[in-house]
């Protein structure tokens, strides 16, 4: 992908910078707001990292320019700013997802990775598939090897959110943030408890396993 | 009604302007009182004075002349004049004879003496008061008529010579006297009424205005810095109290926004550095061959967002004490967030070796914010799982308590926490010495305490009420952490409180058993 990082300290730009082409992208930096709407204007980036407070004009204001002018580049807000309120504002300004200060990488990349123009995740796809896992979205039915496997209504759910980003890392802030629409982090491994429920029910019985845990950030579902 | 009258009552301008009223009204009764007095008071003894003298003047008759030309004198004055008289005399026989204009009118008795002459008059002067009935004609139906008369001896020499009555028909008098009385009474019973009226006006005028104030009072501290008293600009004191208020509240609101600008700009500033720190110690442990050099380093970027989530915690705690987000509460099923919260931690419990139930009632609403009050039953759930031994249990409930309050409570084996430092665990950083070697902030139950008295719910802990199933986890106590709700009250809103305090009051009151 093409990611526009647009921040103004230099260290963890640059820092972004390297992360994300470690991870194979391309990337462009931009140290303030007016600059950066600039060059998301000029070239057609696929994904975009904005932070709200920026020099000369600040993000938000710079993500509404954006969306006037009918740019649909998915931007991740990044803000020292990580109340629940300033969340749903970003997120009501056009932002398509946000991150508080301070983030891990893994978590930065992962829902760079989610919210990218090749994994557009508002697709009408009826069908997610992953190696030999199979889910119909419309049936509600998941099959492995043709073998039906039965999920309860909140498994299926996180199963959907690691097929739709199949083959990337899935925090578990992004899992309790989309599978359960919580905004707070909980202080137990809830979140590995439900993973390992799901493994027992998708890995288990078969020789490869899908459900990876990627130590330090999250799972993901790859062959 | 009654409880109107004492709520009236209670005002205080009421009762000051009451008591002007009822000095005024006490005045006029004196002015008119002395009216009275000046006019009828004086009238009667202006009759009393003209009977003495008349009976002065038949002395003197008697004295210079003799008992005949006295009843010459009462015949003559008895026909004409407006005396009445009776004039009681022996005749030369020895029997008394009366002579006078009143011997032959029906004279009805005030007192219940025979004679209209009293029985004291033959020694002394007596006054006696009747009234005379006069026969029904063909022009006037019967009437009756006040007198007053005096009656005493007439002496010759130091022997009773006669008896006299003389009598003044005081029957226009008293008829202006009885007028000028229910005048008094009518015209202070109507001073007293429009007191009363004026007294109501002016405080229900006045408490309108401190109504406004009260009102804004409970919506200031709902959260709602921005509103401000209303103001006429007449300048009077209501007025100036509310300029004075505005002012207040104006450097309220600024001292607020410049609390809140720092915190926020502490919290901005520590982020970029620990967000630096951590993406580095990231980057290391990446790097790093040897496992356990970059399993520390993790634990150490991990540290880093933990002092940042910390920080977030207390700002987040104290903006939830300014009570901001209070208006966004909206009417809720509790139900559904319980539901997912026990669907997210049974796994886990069961995980820790705990047995977990529910009960998780239908039919309850509240006014309340589903995050937050996710993020208080998480807190309340994960403080459970993380304090309650292996084999012990948790149990989540949403229920009705006796009061019809909705309670949510989560109930575990654990340890539990003594009395005395029940209260104190609320408080930020708080922690009881037996928990300090477990991971925590000290923050969890003060972020649930403020997230309830954002909702105006009361969150309480209590003795747990659940055995667990393994017995070799001792008799620990346990512990109930509940959060009750206030009733949910149709169509008000979350503002002015005391009223509404009121409301559900009575209302629990009606949701008791009555008495059969």
């Amino acid at each position: 992908m093409r990611i526009l990082v647009v921040e103004d300290d230099d260290i963890a730009a640059e820092y972004v910078r390297k992360g994300l082409m470690e991870a194979g992208h391309v990337v462009d930096l931009a140290p303030d707001g007016e600059l950066g709407l600039e060059m998301a204007r000029a070239t057609d980036y696929d994904a975009m990292i904005l932070d709200r407070m920026l020099p000369k004009r600040d993000g938000m204001s710079v993500l509404a320019e954006m969306r006037d002018d009918g740019d649909k580049t998915p931007v991740l807000i990044l803000s020292a700013l990580g109340e629940v309120d300033q969340k749903v504002e970003g997120l009501r300004a056009g932002g398509d997802d946000y991150l508080a200060k301070p983030y891990s990488f893994t978590e930065l990349l992962a829902r760079v990775e989610a919210i990218g123009r090749r994994s557009d995740p508002t697709a009408a796809v009826t069908k997610l598939k992953c190696g030999d896992l199979e889910m119909d979205l419309l049936a509600r039915t998941v099959k492995r090897s043709g073998k039906n496997i039965l999920l309860q209504p909140r498994e299926f759910r996180l199963l959907e959110c690691l097929m739709r980003n199949a083959g990337r890392v899935v925090t578990r802030t992004m899992l309790l943030e989309k599978v359960w629409d919580y905004h707070f982090d909980p202080q137990t491994n809830v979140i590995d408890v439900h993973i390992s429920r799901l493994r027992g029910k998708i890995d288990k019985e078969f020789e490869e396993p899908l459900l990876h845990t990627v130590r330090g950030a999250g799972y993901r579902l790859q062959v | 009604m009654l409880n109107a009258l004492k709520k009236i009552y209670r005002n205080t301008l009421f009762r000051l302007s009451l008591l002007g009223a009822i000095l005024f009204v006490v005045a006029l009764f004196i002015a008119l009182g002395n009216v009275y007095f000046l006019t009828i008071s004086s009238e009667i003894r202006r009759v009393d004075k003209t009977l003495v003298t008349e009976i002065g003047e038949f002395q003197t008759i008697l004295n210079e002349a003799n008992i005949i030309a006295l009843r010459q004198e009462v015949f003559l004055r008895s026909a004409s004049g407006d005396g009445l008289y009776v004039l009681i005399s022996k005749n030369p026989d020895g029997e008394d004879v009366p002579t006078g204009n009143l011997t032959l009118r029906v004279v009805k008795k005030e007192s219940s003496e025979e004679s209209i002459i009293p029985e004291g008059a033959a020694r002394n002067m007596t006054r006696t008061n009747f009234i005379l009935v006069e026969p029904a004609t063909d022009s006037q139906p019967e009437r009756e008529r006040r007198i007053r008369g005096l009656a005493g001896p007439l002496k010759v020499g130091d022997v009773n010579g006669a008896l006299i009555l003389v009598a003044r028909d005081v029957e226009p008098t008293m008829r202006t006297a009885e007028r000028v009385k229910s005048a008094i009474l009518t015209s202070s019973a109507i001073a007293l009424l429009l007191g009363l009226l004026s007294s109501w006006y002016v405080s229900r005028r006045f408490t309108r205005r401190v109504e406004a104030f009260n009102r804004l009072a409970t919506d200031v501290r709902a959260g709602h810095l921005d509103r401000r008293a209303p103001r006429n600009y007449s300048e009077d004191e209501m007025d100036l109290l509310a300029e004075h208020l505005n002012d207040m509240l104006d450097h309220i609101d600024r001292l607020m926004k410049a609390m809140r600008y720092a915190g926020d700009s502490i919290a901005h500033d520590l982020r970029s550095p620990l967000t630096r720190l951590r993406t580095r110690l990231e980057g290391a442990a990446a790097e790093m061959e040897d496992e356990a050099a970059s399993d520390i380093l993790f634990a150490a970027a991990d540290d880093a967002s933990g002092l940042l989530k910390t920080f977030d915690s207390v700002l987040r705690i104290a903006r939830l004490e300014a009570g901001e987000r209070r208006e966004f509460l909206s009417e809720i099923d509790p139900k559904l967030i319980l539901d997912d919260m026990a669907e997210l931690y049974a796994p886990a419990c069961e995980d820790q070796d705990l047995r977990f139930t529910d009960d998780i009632q239908t039919g309850h609403k509240i006014s309340a914010d589903r995050g937050l009050i996710s993020q208080a039953v998480s807190n309340l759930v994960e403080n459970a799982i993380k304090y309650t031994p292996k084999g012990g249990a948790i149990h989540l409930s949403l229920t009705r308590n006796p009061h019809g309050r909705t309670v949510i409570a989560v109930t575990d084996t654990g340890p539990g926490i003594p009395e005395a430092a029940r209260q104190r665990v609320k408080e930020r950083f708080v922690r009881l010495d037996k928990s300090r070697s477990l991971p925590g902030s000290g923050l969890g139950l003060a972020l649930v305490d403020a997230i309830a008295d954002l909702h105006r719910a009361q969150f309480t802990l209590a003795d747990g009420s659940i055995k667990a199933d393994d017995k070799s986890a001792g008799e620990s106590l346990g512990l109930t952490a509940s959060i009750a709700f206030p009733r949910l009250r149709s169509g008000r809103s979350m503002d002015s409180r005391g009223r509404e305090k009121k409301v559900m009051a009575k209302r629990e009151a009606d949701a008791l058993p009555k008495p059969i």
